[in-house]
């Protein structure tokens, strides 16, 4: 377990967190811009150091502002993807890839990262000739080829296309289970969230507000809901009673007609992310009839 | 007038000035970019002055430091047993200084241009600060490093005040080409001082255009 404790002050502006990372799985640290989200990654990292607090892998201290520990960001085991690609322009795939290996690593391993990541024949291209959707999977490999204890991406696919983003974030999923690398993830989108994190913590003006699964977090156990579509807002119809609100979720459109008093009770406009949640007794099912 | 000699001295002079330059001027750019030290503007300062002060200013207190009597001549007639003014090692410490800037500046301002999210990148693979230099710095900084080596070049190749301060106008040792045409002309010879002005403006200009065709070139293939 990776604990995090720090303190972090800039001209008028404090970053105070206090919260751990499970080893093996991703943790989301969700929030809106001007959070503190980055900065927290770059403490962690060790690109930035904090003012006073503690973090440790579990077994080692990276950073002890009471015993003046501060390990470099070269000594620490992590895996950092930043929001826009960093690739070395002037490296190939391959050579990106293999720039932060050490010693020998067998040629089956890294084509087998390579390959899972959907690189396979792209090895001598230079990251001018790849999409930002082939960037970004370069630096995940070229970070997930150190076999870091700690990955950490911050916001990786935000400069991306809507497509090219989808895509991305199930190739993740697919490659960090895969891997079962300890994972910390910083965001602002709740879908991103919903899809990829074990664990969320959620971040205001650089405290933490809230910790727990996402379902905790965003829906409340109170609901214990069997159908959840997590989405954004892109409509909203209603008169005197009920209210149809259109949510988009990756491609699709979905409707769900509520009561209007609930549309104003939750200030409801269109951008807002939503989840729309069903108890099992009230969803019914049906097998479409082929044959009549 | 034999013009070979006083030719191949300031090419020589140039060659070795730039190579120190290299030498000095790509970790001192480096130290200049990065160190987070607050008087760095003095040193900075320092170092841009050849650019704006007069070269007999420069010349003048290099020889009164280099000469006979000046702490760095004395020390150097201790260990050489030789003067340092009016001698070809001497004239090479002046063109360093001089042309200090136009090596360092354009070292500086291509560093600075990496963005430091390639450089932290390469941290966050565990790669050291001179791994990182050697590996990502220096080859995206190609282009800045080339132009302050051709810059230094040429800047030698003309220099004229500092040279005549400190070096004087022996044949051989320190009448490099600028010297010359000036003694020609000095000697109402403008025949002579035409052809030996036509052969350094020709020769450098054929060393700047290939030098930055060959800098195109390196742009093109990043």
């Amino acid at each position: 377990m990776f604990k995090v404790n720090l303190k972090k002050t800039w001209n008028n502006f404090t970053i105070k967190v206090d919260f751990e990372i499970p080893l093996g799985k991703v943790t989301a640290l969700f929030g809106h811009s001007g959070a503190g989200k980055s900065s927290i990654l770059r403490i962690i990292s060790g690109l930035e150091i904090a003012d006073e607090g503690m973090i440790s892998d579990g077994k080692e201290l990276w950073y002890d502002s009471t015993k003046q520990i501060h390990l470099p960001v070269q000594r620490r085991s992590i895996g950092f993807v930043f929001q826009d690609p960093s690739l070395f322009p002037h490296l190939t795939v391959e050579k990106n890839i293999l720039y932060g290996v050490k010693g020998k690593r067998s040629l089956n391993e890294i084509k087998d990262l390579i390959s899972l990541a959907g690189l396979s024949g792209y090895e001598r291209f230079y990251p001018a000739q790849l999409s930002g959707g082939q960037k970004q999977r370069v630096t995940l490999i070229r970070a997930l080829v150190r076999r870091p204890d700690l990955l950490l991406l911050d916001e990786p696919f935000s400069a991306l296309d809507w497509e090219a983003r989808r895509q991305l974030q199930e190739d993740l999923k697919r490659i960090i289970k895969q891997l079962n690398v300890t994972t910390l993830y910083v965001t602002h989108d709740i879908t991103e969230v919903y899809k990829l994190a074990d664990k969320v913590v959620v971040l205001e003006s650089g405290k933490v507000l809230r910790h727990g699964t996402p379902e905790d977090i965003f829906m409340g156990k109170r609901l214990s809901t069997r159908i959840q579509i997590v989405g954004k807002v892109v409509g909203i119809e209603s008169d005197s009673i009920m209210a149809a609100v259109t949510i988009m979720h990756e491609d699709q459109y979905f409707k769900a007609l509520v009561d209007a008093e609930e549309i104003e009770r939750l200030n409801l406009v269109v951008g807002d992310d939503v989840v729309i949640g069903a108890k099992s007794s009230d969803v019914i099912i049906f097998k479409v009839l082929t044959q009549f | 007038m034999n013009f070979a000699a006083p030719l191949l001295l300031s090419l020589k002079l140039s060659l070795v000035t730039t190579i120190l330059l290299f030498i000095v001027g790509i970790p001192f750019g480096y130290w200049l970019v990065f160190s987070r030290i607050r008087w760095k503007f003095i040193i900075e300062s320092i170092i841009s002055l050849p650019l704006v002060l007069p070269p007999t200013v420069l010349g003048f207190y290099l020889l009164l430091v280099i000469g006979g009597n000046g702490i760095i001549g004395r020390w150097y007639d201790t260990i050489f047993n030789k003067t340092l003014a009016f001698s070809f090692e001497g004239l090479v410490l002046g063109s360093c200084l001089y042309s200090l800037p136009f090596a360092v500046q354009p070292f500086q301002a291509s560093f600075a241009a990496v963005d430091r999210k390639l450089i932290e990148a390469s941290w966050s693979l565990g790669r050291s600060k001179l791994y990182t230099f050697i590996r990502i710095i220096l080859p995206l900084s190609r282009h800045g490093i080339i132009t302050g080596c051709v810059l230094s070049f040429a800047h030698t190749m003309g220099e004229f005040g500092v040279v005549l301060m400190i070096g004087g106008n022996i044949p051989g040792v320190t009448r490099v080409a600028s010297v010359a045409i000036y003694d020609e002309v000095q000697s109402l010879n403008y025949g002579t001082a035409n052809i030996c002005a036509a052969i350094l403006l020709l020769f450098s200009f054929a060393v700047l255009a290939v030098v930055y065709f060959v800098n195109r070139r390196f742009i093109r293939t990043l």
